[in-house]
């Protein structure tokens, strides 16, 4: 296992190649939990209100009758704010320690005990102060204190939550990191029961064990017919087909149910059924809701993303760097087949949510996407509230203000792009025999300008000659260069895409370009960047470092068609009109002119400059597509000047020639020359036309690194110190530096998956996967494993789990498999009431829990015994479909099919501001924060949906339909096999005779109404609560 | 977690578009379970009861059959509306000279005189602010309560404690208590309706939510204007045909509960069938209202051109539509007006105005209607935010969340008319004067059901759970 682990961890080191020195480290780390067997604190089970008691009458007489008491007469000062005269009487052992008098309570000698004493108004108390306690209550407590005073359920200190957001202090921060969730996993045993026989895997014997502590037994094991459905409800989001159920049913093989199991793992719907899941935690949606609900653009291609990996069983650690800094591991996953960068493709969860379009404040914009985003990593991966923190320390976990900012600075340094994810080898290629064929022809024409005079003579001999080296105009006195691109490489810009070079333009660099059919040749200015050295057909951006406004214009030289100047301030992203649509200008001219951008709004504001040829969204309108990929940008200098627009000097000339009249030319005086030009030309033409767009997807891009300030209260506007970035102090974020320098996003990555510092990690996701199998978590809170939430029912569980993991080298798979496989899971969820009443709730797992299918698989179910189900998974969405409900702003101008091409409920598009009703009615949960636990609501909408609701009634005549056009001997026959589609079973004969009798009512002696009666029949199904829930 | 502060303005109309494609997504299955018509027993003797911690319900004569609950979003200002403090006009401009307790934003100012007008208004001369002219007008009936006091000073928390007398996720709603221990009246509506103007407040659904109750006695939320809810019109050629049809999945899912045994997941979803069968009537009955005459819906101020006034006179006429059907518990959410809820960190004059706009003439359009058909006297009003807001500016024009003392009023079945009870400080600041709580509040509208606050219990995770947990006196001076 160890041998796994480190295994594991290498892979992981690879990534990081870039930062060597650190692979020992990672290597060298000693897990703490092996050999670590300790017993956990307040024994095998604790499941919140549901802790065991020692003896649960007395806890109980204390619970109904003491506590009360205490809890309104004694606590209002005498609790863990107030503990007047130091006295707490809200544990057992505050009252046993008493106050500065001495204990208040001596168990069986009330004579002994000072708060009798009190109660009585004795000599030094008299409690409490107001008035005296009825005789009565002086009778009970003093008849407690005889009984031995028992306790009931002890509850730790809990501060007022409306306590002041005092600075959480060292000594009270230590003492929260003590809490348990922040302590190692630790691999317990599992422990030894009198039933071992029934445990097929340890998860068995931590139950058994839990169960034993009250005298439980499991639950028999569920029949054939309902594990098969079950079990691929669970993996796959479908029902199994007939055919399926009855393979499964005639396999005598031992291992049958295992196989099903391997055969559900491996098939592609499991990554569908899973990533459904993971998107909740990500609030995926493809646009940006807010007024005009903009589209967010390739949003699919991280749902697809996730699909992937998880059917690949990606390690979960390697998942969540990829997460966090895909776009930053020197080697990147590679997609089989086509080679595109995977790994990049997971930072496009970052940009998955809301989004103002215009927003007044945009530092205030950038500071509430950022704590969306540390909303949905502290939640998604740590179950861990964070976004408390953004205000004040949080109130009752180790989490520091300076915690949040050291995150929010990671994510400051941060921009979004729309990165070109095609393999490198892929694209190259071409572009370097577009780069040759051009070359080829323009050095023929150059050649044989010998043969001509004249005006191409002439226009040939200028772009030969080599131009003055440097920028030939200059921006006047008053303004100060930013950049003029004289160096010779792009250094201190970003770069993304293939149109932009890592160098700047030099004397001698000529370009080939079409201008439809007509080839032209130019001799490229010296001194500048150019998107269109190879091609127009390139897409890329350049971005430049992050500055802060102190000038109120901004000039920008440039030329280009389709191109775009952007001045992108505080990471804002949508810029458009009202506010913002003067800072991005669309350049359409093929001269060289001066872009003039009056920032005078946005003085002391931070931002960047992004030179763009296709490869950015485009928010003019009221969907956001990607700006075109035809098309160039040209930029010679920028500058800033504080007064008035610079003015400009001479124009600079491109020499240029069309190179079809240089070879008309050249016809009749050296006709082989001439084809020989045309055929070089039309050689360069086809290799221009063979590069193919490139495909974008949204992602992260570092920027310029920036550390954040404490922003005081939560405003930017009043700003405390500067904190460093790091990672969360409590997992380890403030320990040594990984390295030299300031962490990088990878570093913040790699700190999230060490198992050695970081324990929820593994945790969380363990929790996460048990509550999808078993219908509730171990911690029932998946998303807070904070003090607010809930404590593990089954701890050890918990642990061996996380820890078998990491072991595992972070397989997902490997944990769905236990979890599935075990006896446990095989249970019935038949109630016995005796059991009931020693398990409410089921906490202890004692049967398998009844579930509702979430919205998704509701869905997906209809489609598959209908038989419209369309498999196919993967690309855009699916139009969202519009009823006459779904209106407003951003309404899509067309509407999506009813039943969604027969797609799965993944592939449907999740449009903020129209969601699916269909699916919300069954808790799909609207997109604005990570969602661990869904609803399950039970609202008549359900109801009247399936009553009523078209898509429903469509789909009950296809699956009639169907029904009617199989073979079969009789209505009986179809009736047996409409069951075995819907519920893995066949009707037993009393359903029999009410179905078929529904239907011979229905049908009368009239067999034209056979398709209309099946089709109510089917609806009928579809309307049963069998159809909804999986036992 | 946090304030509409961090939230872009234009959210309110995402809340309306989202509420648009919601529709009937958060509506709820309520009483169904439960058809003792509690109001047979008005007035009659106590009658036992089935279920443990209901049992002998109700536990007196009730004084109120039914609730209204007019929830005022983000905290409204008792001293710009109910709570005149002079010593901030005086005072306007200094610094405050009493310790500040920690706001949720810390952004102290200086004291904020109000910038209304208070009058003294009806037959007992209580003064109410020009903000409210039209309740003011109601004053004669309201038992206006000066010192409330909550224990949190963050929306989603005050919202869960002022719901649910607890300040977390997930406990049972008022209204689902109210309906689980007396049933609703209406057989084919749910027992605790929510019309959601447009706000769905901090904390979500969840306000309304039953917690550990039966998921039965959540709230429904409906919307107050176009069609409520979305596949409300039967898709059968008759509602016959579809009866049958029911029959049949009825018949077939008692043959399912026999198998697995009776999850109440499974059972509560069988019923629930059957209340959206007969709601496909009952809700385009309730939502038709031509046959309220145009007087009726001028006084609710349906005329008015401010549209959230519009929106907010709908609920209040829905509202009385629908416990004239037996509904138990109504609560009203404020529609969205442009300038956030009543949570005016900044721009007090402009935002106060307009929610107070928005609901000042169709409340007291509501009690005036409610009076006039003879149902005030058994129906409970309560308008309430969850905390106050601070005598000290925040920034300069906004008021920051103040829980330590502020203003709610009720109206109606059992209540006083004409009194104030409590009072704060001459800041308005801290309530000094019989502090009420919470759960005295909650502990009041049971008594009023006629529901002893401590005897209506559900046992869960070994305890027995109340609505007011182990606190709550009555308010018996404001009881008539």
């Amino acid at each position: 296992m160890q041998g796994e682990r480190i295994r594991g961890r290498q892979i992981m080191a690879s990534i990081r190649s870039r930062n060597v020195n650190e692979v020992p480290r990672f290597a060298a780390r000693v897990i703490p939990w092996l050999g670590l067997a300790i017993a956990f604190l307040g024994g095998p089970v604790r499941g919140g209100e549901d802790m065991p008691p020692r003896n649960p009458a007395a806890v109980e007489y204390f619970e109904k009758t003491i506590r009360p008491i205490l809890a309104t007469r004694c606590l209002s000062c005498h609790d863990a704010a107030r503990h007047k005269g130091g006295l707490r009487l809200d544990s057992r052992a505050g009252a046993m320690a008493g106050g500065t008098s001495g204990p208040a309570v001596v168990p069986g000698k009330p004579e002994d005990s000072l708060l009798v004493d009190a109660i009585n108004y004795g000599e030094t108390y008299q409690m409490p102060p107001k008035s005296k306690l009825p005789a009565s209550e002086v009778a009970v407590l003093t008849d407690w204190v005889k009984r031995g005073a028992p306790w009931g359920h002890d509850s730790g200190p809990v501060r007022s939550a409306a306590a002041s957001g005092d600075r959480l202090n060292a000594e009270e921060f230590q003492a929260r990191a003590r809490f348990w969730s922040f302590q190692p996993v630790k691999r317990v045993q599992p422990p030894v029961t009198s039933r071992d026989s029934w445990a097929r895997n340890p998860i068995d014997r931590f139950l058994l064990h839990a169960l034993g502590t009250r005298n439980l037994a499991p639950a028999p094991e569920a029949d054939r017919r309902t594990l098969i459905r079950r079990v691929t409800f669970d993996l796959i989001g479908l029902p199994p087909t007939p055919e399926e159920v009855a393979a499964f049913l005639a396999d005598t093989r031992p291992d049958a149910y295992e196989q099903l199991i391997e055969r559900l793992l491996a098939s592609p719907h499991f990554g569908a059924r899973q990533a459904r899941h993971w998107l909740d935690l990500v609030r995926y949606a493809e646009t940006a809701g807010h007024e005009f609900d903009y589209d967010i653009a390739d949003a699919y291609r991280y749902r697809d993303y996730v699909t992937r990996a998880l059917n690949l069983d990606i390690p979960y650690d390697r998942f969540v760097v990829e997460h966090l800094a895909g776009d930053l591991i020197a080697t990147p996953r590679r997609r089989q087949g086509d080679g595109a960068n995977e790994s990049i493709l997971a930072t496009g969860f970052l940009y998955l949510g809301e989004g103002t379009h215009s927003p007044v404040d945009v530092r205030e914009e950038e500071m509430r996407k950022i704590d969306n985003q540390i909303d949905v990593i502290s939640k998604a991966f740590l179950g861990l509230t964070l976004a408390c923190a953004r205000c004040h320390d949080h109130k009752f976990d180790p989490i520091t203000t300076r915690d949040y900012y050291a995150l929010a600075g990671f994510l400051h340094g941060t921009r979004i792009q729309h990165a070109v994810i095609d393999a490198p080898e892929a694209r190259a290629p071409a572009i370097r025999r577009a780069g040759q064929a051009n070359h080829a022809a323009a050095a023929l024409a150059l050649a044989d300008r010998t043969l001509l005079s004249g005006s191409l003579r002439q226009k040939l001999d200028a772009i030969a000659a080599p131009a003055k080296p440097g920028s030939t105009t200059n921006p006047t006195a008053d303004a100060v260069l930013l950049d003029d691109f004289s160096r010779p490489t792009l250094d201190g810009w970003y770069r993304n895409g293939d149109a932009f070079c890592e160098r700047t333009t030099r004397a001698g660099d000529l370009r080939l370009d079409w201008h439809g059919d007509t080839p032209v040749l130019a001799a490229v200015l010296p001194g500048t960047v150019q998107s269109n050295l190879v091609s127009n057909r390139l897409a890329g951006v350049i971005r430049s470092a992050t500055f802060s406004i102190r000038a109120r214009f901004l000039h920008v030289r440039a030329r280009g068609q389709g191109g775009r100047i952007a001045v992108v301030i505080d990471n804002f992203e949508k810029i458009r009109d009202p506010i913002y649509g003067g800072l991005t200008r669309r350049i359409q001219h093929d001269d060289w002119r001066v872009e003039t951008f009056d920032l005078d709004m946005w003085r002391g504001e931070t931002a960047f400059l992004e030179l763009s040829d296709g490869a950015v969204a485009d928010f003019g309108n009221t969907t956001a597509p990607l700006d075109d990929a035809n098309g160039y940008l040209a930029v010679d200098w920028i500058a800033a000047s504080d007064r008035s627009p610079v003015s400009i000097q001479a124009d600079p000339v491109e020499p240029s020639v069309d190179l079809n009249a240089v070879a008309a030319a050249l016809a009749p005086v050296a006709p082989d020359r001439a084809k020989r030009l045309r055929e070089r030309l039309a050689d360069a033409r086809l290799a221009d036309q063979a590069i193919q767009p490139p495909r974008f997807a949204l992602a992260a891009a570092d920027g310029t690194p920036a550390d954040e300030h404490v922003h005081i209260r939560g405003s930017h506007k009043n700003l405390g110190e500067l904190v460093p970035r790091r990672f969360l102090q409590v997992l380890g974020g403030a320990t040594e530096p990984t390295h030299e320098g300031a962490e990088s996003r990878l570093d913040l990555a790699m700190r999230m998956v060490d198992p050695g510092t970081n324990p929820l990690l593994a945790r969380v996701i363990a929790n996460r996967l048990w509550r999808h199998h078993f219908g509730e978590g171990l911690v029932a809170t998946p998303d807070d494993f904070g003090k607010m939430g809930r404590p593990p029912s089954h701890p050890e569980l918990l642990d061996w789990l996380a820890s078998e993991l990491v072991a595992s080298g972070w397989s997902l798979k490997h944990l769905h498999r236990l979890m599935v496989a075990s006896s446990a899971y095989r249970m019935s969820s038949a109630l016995d009431p005796g059991a009931e009443s020693r398990d409410p709730g089921n906490v202890l797992l004692h049967r398998m829990n009844p579930r509702r299918l979430e919205a998704e698989a509701i869905r997906d179910a209809v489609l598959a015994v209908s038989g419209r189900l369309n498999t196919r998974m993967e690309g855009p969405s699916v139009h969202t479909h519009l009823d006459a409900f779904m209106e407003g702003r951003g309404r899509p101008a067309v509407s999506g099919p009813l039943d969604g091409a027969g797609r799965r409920t993944l592939y449907l598009n999740v449009r903020r501001n129209f969601l699916n009703p269909f699916l919300l009615a069954f808790d799909m949960p609207v997109p604005f924060a990570p969602m661990g636990k869904r609803n399950r609501s039970n609202v008549p909408a359900q109801a009247l949906a399936l009553l009523n609701d078209p898509f429903i009634k469509e789909q009950a005549g296809i699956w009639a339909m169907r029904t009617l056009s199989a073979p079969a001997a009789s209505d009986r026959a179809r009736l047996d096999r409409a069951y075995e589609t819907a519920f893995a079973r066949l009707p037993s004969e009393a359903e029999a005779a009410l179905a078929l009798g529904y239907l011979d009512a229905r049908m009368g002696s009239n067999p034209t109404q056979a398709q209309a009666a099946w089709t109510d029949l089917c609806h009928a199904l579809l309307n049963t609560k069998e159809f909804l829930f999986v036992p | 977690m946090h304030c509409r502060r961090y939230l872009d303005p234009g959210s309110t109309r995402r809340d309306f578009l989202l509420r648009a494609a919601n529709g009937f997504g958060a509506f709820a299955l309520a009483a169904l379970l439960s058809d003792r018509a509690h109001g047979e027993m008005l007035g009659e003797a106590p009658s036992p009861a089935g279920a443990s911690g209901r049992a002998g319900l109700p536990h007196h004569p009730p004084r109120a059959r039914n609730v209204i609950f007019l929830f005022m979003d983000g905290g409204p200002s008792q001293m710009d509306t109910f709570d005149p403090k002079p010593r901030l006009t005086r005072e306007h401009g200094k610094p405050i000279s009493v310790k500040t307790h920690p706001t949720q934003f810390n952004n102290v100012g200086n004291v904020l005189g109000s910038p209304w007008k208070f009058r003294n208004r009806g037959a007992s001369g209580i003064p109410v602010s020009d903000l409210f002219p039209r309740v003011g007008g109601m004053v004669d009936d309201l038992a206006i309560i000066r010192s409330m006091v909550s224990n949190f000073s963050e929306h989603t928390a005050a919202n869960y404690f002022l719901h649910t007398g607890s300040g977390l996720q997930g406990r049972p709603s008022a209204g689902a208590w109210v309906t689980y221990g007396l049933g609703s009246e209406s057989r084919d509506l749910p027992g605790f309706v929510v019309l959601n103007g447009g706000l769905i407040p901090p904390g979500g659904i969840d306000c309304f939510g039953s917690g550990f109750l039966p998921a039965t006695y959540q709230g429904s939320v409906f919307r107050p204007t176009g069609a409520p809810v979305a596949n409300i019109s039967p898709s059968e050629p008759s509602l016959a045909d579809q009866r049958t049809k029911l029959d049949l999945v009825r018949a077939l899912d008692q043959g399912v509960l026999g198998r697995v045994g009776a999850h109440d997941a499974v059972e509560a979803a069988i019923a629930n069938a059957e209340l959206a069968f007969r709601m496909q009537t009952a809700v385009p009955d309730l939502m038709d209202i031509r046959e309220e005459s145009r007087s009726t819906r001028a006084l609710y101020g349906f005329d008015d051109p401010f549209p959230p006034t519009q929106i907010f006179a709908r609920e209040c006429l829905l509202a009385r539509r629908l416990i004239e059907r037996g509904v138990r518990f109504v609560e009203l959410l404020c529609p969205a007006v442009g300038a956030d809820r009543w949570d005016q960190h900044g721009g007090l004059k402009v935002g106060h105005e307009r929610n107070a706009h928005a609901v000042d003439q169709p409340i007291a359009g509501l009690l005036t209607d409610l009076k006039a058909r003879g149902l005030l006297d058994s129906t409970l009003v309560l308008w309430a935010g969850e905390f106050g807001r601070t005598p000290m500016a925040q920034g300069t024009d906004g008021r920051d969340h103040n829980p330590y003392g502020f203003t709610v009023w009720l109206a109606g079945g059992g209540i006083k008319g004409g009194v104030i009870h409590g009072a704060t400080d001459d800041y308005g600041y801290h309530a000094i004067e019989n502090k009420v709580e919470i759960h005295d509040l909650h502990a009041t509208m049971l008594h009023l059901l006629g529901v002893d606050h401590k005897r209506l219990v559900h046992r869960f995770g070994g305890r027995d759970m109340r609505l007011t947990d182990v606190h709550g006196e009555l308010i018996t001076p404001i009881l008539a």
